[in-house]
């Protein structure tokens, strides 16, 4: 009789735990692709840098990107590091960015592929992401045919590497427009090779008025023309630019001693000097940022006057201008520093007033001033 | 009580005291006796941020809010204060890399900072407050603001909290003005019924003049803090302790007053 009570009561405990186990658990956020969406804006040029490249969990992609769609911005530019996907030379592993690729299209939102960041196996012991020797070029060119062709027919636009005029990005070396232009001519190729269609962005180039020969980058403007010294027209399709307008208006004039907005129209002008007027540009990164206390900061009000600006400045006067993609929508945690003041959302999904009221202007509910 | 849960709680009060002691648990912080014996406080900040630190055109010293908070902080653990000027990015690195003891640069309590530097007790609160014309009896807090219009500055936490309001209190209209400025002007030509402007804006409208008051508790928490060396717990007790005097004794009310 006791061993039978103490196997009821040791079941009835068990039942519990299970419950306790199972059925109690929290529900979990479910992800799933849902219907097809399409984007609604008076402004089919609008886009935001997204930053999903670390975001881990799929609701969070989907949510990201879900609200990228209700502000009303058609494009985004996602950066998708070579080294992430594959660890071992030819061993690639695309379940990540197929989970950004597929929620943002299903979101209606045309991606833009940002590729760059080096393996540790192709890259020599102790230097950075960025370092890439011309050894390696026929590797990356290898990784960029695997992801077009993984991707044909979803992603259609891909930008080879970022900031290469930038020391940073070009693994502390000293820069150099006609050793880009080199790793250009290979990706192109490789990506025409394994899809026709696809559209190649090149430059990326960081706005900077460091003077040729300064050791931690060179100037865009010297930079871009440097790139077609070497060569370069015959291997893009579209010029990457990232324009941030630091203290300045949207409207200020471009000056070639000046880092502004506008200073993507002297990035252009070099582009027509050199017969490649017909050629789009794409503003791939860029913006303003509202940090109270950093040096290229802005008020809140203008932050957002700007942006909204910069859009209608693209849809109204520059025919050659793709899409202004600014920077960035959202990170998965904060930065802890004044790079948290580019956002449009917080990392809890918060939105700021910025994306309140782009949002507003992409219905058409409000002007540029307000 | 058995004598195992005796036991227990002796147990938890020991670790607890062992933890918390700067000079018991393992390696002994020296952190406030190094400053005492050095007889120096140093102190950075970024004076690049009036009225709390600034360079002073005419003389080049340092000065302001924090560097006065700096010197009496130090006078109460009897020692020199040293201000060390250094870059807003950078300061928690410097502060890391002991450039100096202790950083008062404005800096706001940050709980994503928190597995770095540990913070003080707040000495200053400069969160969104709520401001009316200065002969405006009818609105004392944020719930007399039903049917009336809220002046915010576009984009600013005051527009945040604004539009949370405005979705709590029954017809609150908000207007978007460029600047915290400009907000208070329009509060005190009675273009709005109120505004929401951070406490530090507010209380330089009212110091040049201008006919408004603050009403209420503040509407959001921005908090000031002094931050330290994770590590450095006896030097931030004593900080702490300094603090707590000086907001008993008026010396945070009467610094304020001076500054803002």
């Amino acid at each position: 009789m006791v061993t039978a009570r103490r196997v009821k009561v040791g079941i009835q405990v068990l039942v519990i735990v299970l419950i306790m186990a199972f059925g109690v658990r929290p529900p979990q956020p479910l992800a799933t692709l849902g219907p097809q969406q399409h984007v609604e804006t008076i402004n089919p040029k609008m886009g935001v840098h997204t930053r999903l490249t670390d975001e881990v969990e799929e609701w969070k992609i989907k949510r990201t990107l879900e609200m990228v769609r209700e502000m009303g911005a058609a494009w985004i530019v996602e950066y998708f590091p070579w080294a992430y996907y594959e660890r071992d030379k030819g061993a690639y592993d695309w379940s990540h960015p197929d989970l950004v690729v597929d929620h943002a299209r299903r979101q209606g939102l045309t991606v833009v592929a940002r590729l760059g960041y080096v393996p540790e196996w192709a890259r020599p012991e102790g230097s950075t992401f960025s370092h890439l020797d011309p050894a390696h070029y026929a590797d990356f060119g290898d990784f960029v045919y695997a992801f077009v062709d993984h991707f044909r027919g979803r992603v259609q636009y891909i930008i080879i590497w970022n900031e290469p005029n930038l020391g940073l990005e070009w693994g502390f070396q000293p820069v150099n427009p006609a050793e880009y232009t080199a790793l250009l001519r290979i990706a192109y190729a490789r990506a025409k090779e394994a899809d026709p269609q696809v559209q190649v962005l090149a430059g990326a180039l960081a706005p900077t008025l460091a003077p040729v020969g300064h050791p931690e980058g060179m100037n865009d403007l010297d930079y871009l023309q440097g790139m077609y010294d070497a060569g370069a027209a015959d291997y893009f399709d579209v010029l990457a630019a990232h324009a941030y307008g630091w203290k300045f208006p949207v409207d200020d004039p471009p000056a070639a001693d000046k880092v502004n907005f506008r200073r993507v129209e002297l990035l252009r002008e070099i582009m027509v000097r050199n017969g490649d007027g017909h050629k789009p540009v794409m503003i791939t990164e860029g913006g303003w940022n509202d940090h109270p206390r950093w040096t290229k900061g802005v008020r809140p009000y203008q932050r957002i006057t700007y942006t909204i600006g910069a859009y209608e400045l693209a849809a109204r006067d520059w025919d050659w201008c793709l899409a202004v993609i600014p920077y960035a929508f959202r990170f998965p945690w904060p930065a802890r520093s004044y790079q948290d003041y580019f956002t449009f959302v917080t990392p809890e999904f918060k939105p700021k007033p910025i994306y309140r009221e782009v949002q507003s202007y992409a219905r058409g509910e409000r002007g540029v001033e307000g | 009580m058995t004598g195992r849960t005796i036991a227990l709680t002796l147990a938890v009060v020991l670790v607890l005291t062992v933890t918390s002691c700067p000079r018991l648990g393992g390696k002994e912080d020296r952190s406030l006796l190094k400053v005492q014996e050095v007889g120096v406080l140093q102190v950075g900040l970024d004076a690049s941020y009036p009225p709390f630190e600034e360079i002073d055109e005419t003389t080049g010293e340092i000065r302001g809010f924090d560097v006065d908070l700096a010197r009496e902080l130090a006078r109460r653990l009897d020692v020199e204060v040293e201000i060390v000027n250094s870059g807003w990015d950078g300061l928690y690195d410097a502060l890391e890399a002991n450039r100096f003891d202790a950083a008062i640069s404005g800096l706001v309590y940050d709980p994503w900072q928190t597995d770095r530097v540990a913070y003080s007790i707040s000495y200053f609160n400069v969160g969104q407050v709520l401001v009316v014309r200065e002969d405006r009896q009818t609105i004392a807090q944020v719930s007399d603001l039903q049917g009336r219009t809220l002046g915010v500055e576009l984009g600013s936490e005051g527009d945040v909290q604004g539009h949370v309001l405005s979705k709590r209190l029954r017809d609150l209209t908000l207007r978007s003005y460029s600047t915290p400025a400009e907000v208070l002007s329009a509060v005190s030509q009675g273009e709005v019924d109120a505004g929401l402007v951070d406490a530090i804006s507010a209380r330089q409208f009212i110091r040049a003049g201008g006919k408004v008051r603050i009403v209420g508790e503040p509407v959001s928490d921005e908090l000031y803090v002094v931050a330290v060396r994770l590590e450095d717990k006896a030097l931030l007790q004593a900080i702490n302790a300094a603090l707590v005097e000086m907001r008993d004794d008026g010396t945070l009310v009467r610094l304020a007053d001076k500054w803002l």
